[in-house]
This record gives C-alpha cells, structure tokens and sequence, in this order.
C-alpha cells in the first residue's frame, strides 16, 4: 500500500470507554498556523490542552458512530451482520469487533482497501499477547492502565510501518 | 448475475426526516416503518458527525478563511449489505442498500437521483420536505431498479 497513509487507531473496551488511541500525524503545517491564531484569539485554554481535549472528544465522537452503526447494521442485514468499514470522501473508518467487545477501530486514506485482517492481527498477535497476557496488566482497564506498554506500541508501531511503507 | 441486487432506497430530506422508502428485493430485515424513520434519523446525525471527525490534514482553505466543505458518509460497508449515500447540493440524501457485490453504485444513486429531479420536483403538487407519493416516479424507479 504504498503512498497510503493511517491516521488513527482507538481501541474501546465492552465499557465504552477508549483504552487506547494513538494517532500518525503527518505533515500538518496548516491547521497548526491556525491554531496558533486561535489561541491568540482567546488565551484562557492554552493549545495543547485544547488538542487534547479535541482529542478525547474525538473519541467520544467515534465510539458514538461506531455503536450507532453497528446497530443500524444488525437492524437491516439480521443478528449476525457485522459493521466493516465507512469511506468519505476524506477517509475511511475500518471496524473489528472481538467476542469479548472490544473494538478495534482504524482511521486511514481512502485508497486503503479491506483492514479487517490487520486489526484482527492486532488484536491477537499484539493485544492479547502483550497486553492480555501481561502478569502487570489489570483484567479490565479502565483509563487506559496497562494498555499501553512498551512492548505493545512498539508492536503496533513496528506492525503498522510494515504495511504502510512500500518494500523496498 | 442475480447477486447484484438493490435491496432498498430510502431518501432523507435536509432535515433528517425520511420521506420516501421503498424495498426492492427481499433481503433485508423486515422493518416496520416505525424504525426506518429512527434509521433515517440514526443516519442523518452520524452524516453530520463523520464529517466533524475528519483526521485528514486539511486542504487549502477557501478564500475568506473557510473551511474546505467535507462530504460525510459516501458508502458504508456490512457484511450482509454495502450503503450507499449520496447527498445532493441541496441536502437531499439518497441511501441506497445494495448486495456488497453489487458494482458502480454511485451511478445507479445517481440514476435515482435524476429521477427524483424528473418525477418528484418537477411535479406541481408536491409539497417540498413532505413524504414522496408519487405514482410515476414509483414505477421509473420500479423499472430502473427491479431485476426482471
């Protein structure tokens, strides 16, 4: 997949909340000058907290859609449909549900094709090896605890550069 | 090729309200129309809220400082069904269910798209933003959509 480019991935446990986002910023120098002139505009909220607080609202956004289209989906195709993906004319959202609930959810380029295999080989050669089977790791994690470790974002990171980057 | 089928098309009007809803071919979970409007409604506000968790860098602004306009929902993909959405200039959207097989199905939205301009607007007694009664523009539709 080479020139394609990920953006995000959250993981959200059966609780509903996001244990885990981590995002690929790219080059970005134009929404930078304008939060630059944001916070010039109105100097109370300082810009990093406010891209944090931008960052855990998006969170919430998405786990929102998620929950609202994975239900739409099991209401037109029948109880065993599953919710996959969702493109704009901007990006594309990819979705991976485990048995136990936990979301998987990818935000990439549009020209991406099918990542349903690739979340679930997070999920299992990473997730569960690094964190499930973690004797540190708590069973649930609220806040995110445990999730990520070391060994977990540097699979992932290691994971998603192979994919990502042309073979050369 | 009987795998390529349109399940269904549901058109939303610019205010989440569904107004027209028609099933083609048999496929789909049997809904009452009860839950077709809440569906119509569901859709309409995650439209809006996929096109404010865009991550993509943005484009050049526009002159005056504004934001490059975002689409939305273009296609949605299940393992039972692929959606599509089409949203016309004026905020109509036109959600077509199709089999995930089935290909060029923004033609085929756009296809019913001219056919709403055809049958629906250009009809003197149709009241704007009200539900779609029809006859002709049932049977172009019909005839377009329905595998003899």
């Amino acid at each position: 997949m080479a020139g394609a480019s990920v953006y995000s991935f959250y993981i959200f446990d059966r609780h509903t909340e996001c244990i885990y986002t981590k995002r690929w910023t790219g080059p970005q120098s134009i929404p930078q000058k304008s939060t630059a002139t944001n916070a010039l505009s109105n100097g109370a909220v300082p810009v990093s907290v406010k891209r944090a607080m931008k960052a855990e609202d998006d969170a919430k956004l998405i786990f929102g859609t998620i929950f609202s289209l994975r239900r739409m989906a099991r209401q037109l195709g029948g109880k065993d449909d599953q919710f996959l993906s969702y493109r704009t004319g901007e990006y594309k959202l990819h979705y991976f549900e485990t048995p136990t609930e936990l979301k998987l959810v990818m935000l990439t380029d549009t020209r991406v094709g099918n990542m349903r295999t690739v979340l679930y080989q997070i999920w299992a050669t990473l997730y569960v090896e690094y964190v499930v089977k973690s004797p540190l790791a708590p069973t649930e994690h609220p806040r995110g605890v445990g999730v990520a470790n070391e060994l977990f974002e540097g699979g992932l990171e290691k994971f998603i550069d192979s994919i990502f980057t042309p073979a050369q | 090729m009987a795998w390529w089928v349109v399940f269904a098309l549901l058109i939303i009007n610019k205010a989440g309200g569904l107004i027209y809803n028609r099933t083609f071919a048999p496929g789909l979970q049997k809904l009452d129309s009860n839950d077709y409007l809440i569906l119509a409604g569901t859709f309409h506000g995650i439209h809006a809220i996929s096109r404010s968790i865009n991550p993509a860098p943005l484009a050049e602004r526009l002159p005056g400082n504004r934001k490059p306009p975002t689409t939305g929902i273009e296609s949605l993909e299940s393992s039972h069904f692929r959606l599509t959405c089409f949203q016309a200039p004026t905020g109509v959207k036109f959600l077509l269910v199709t089999s995930p097989e089935q290909p060029n199905t923004d033609v085929v939205v756009r296809r019913c798209y001219e056919l709403y301009g055809d049958f629906v607007m250009k009809n003197p007694f149709y009241s704007m933003e009200m539900p779609i009664r029809v006859e002709k523009f049932d049977r172009a539709l019909g005839g377009y959509l329905v595998r003899p």
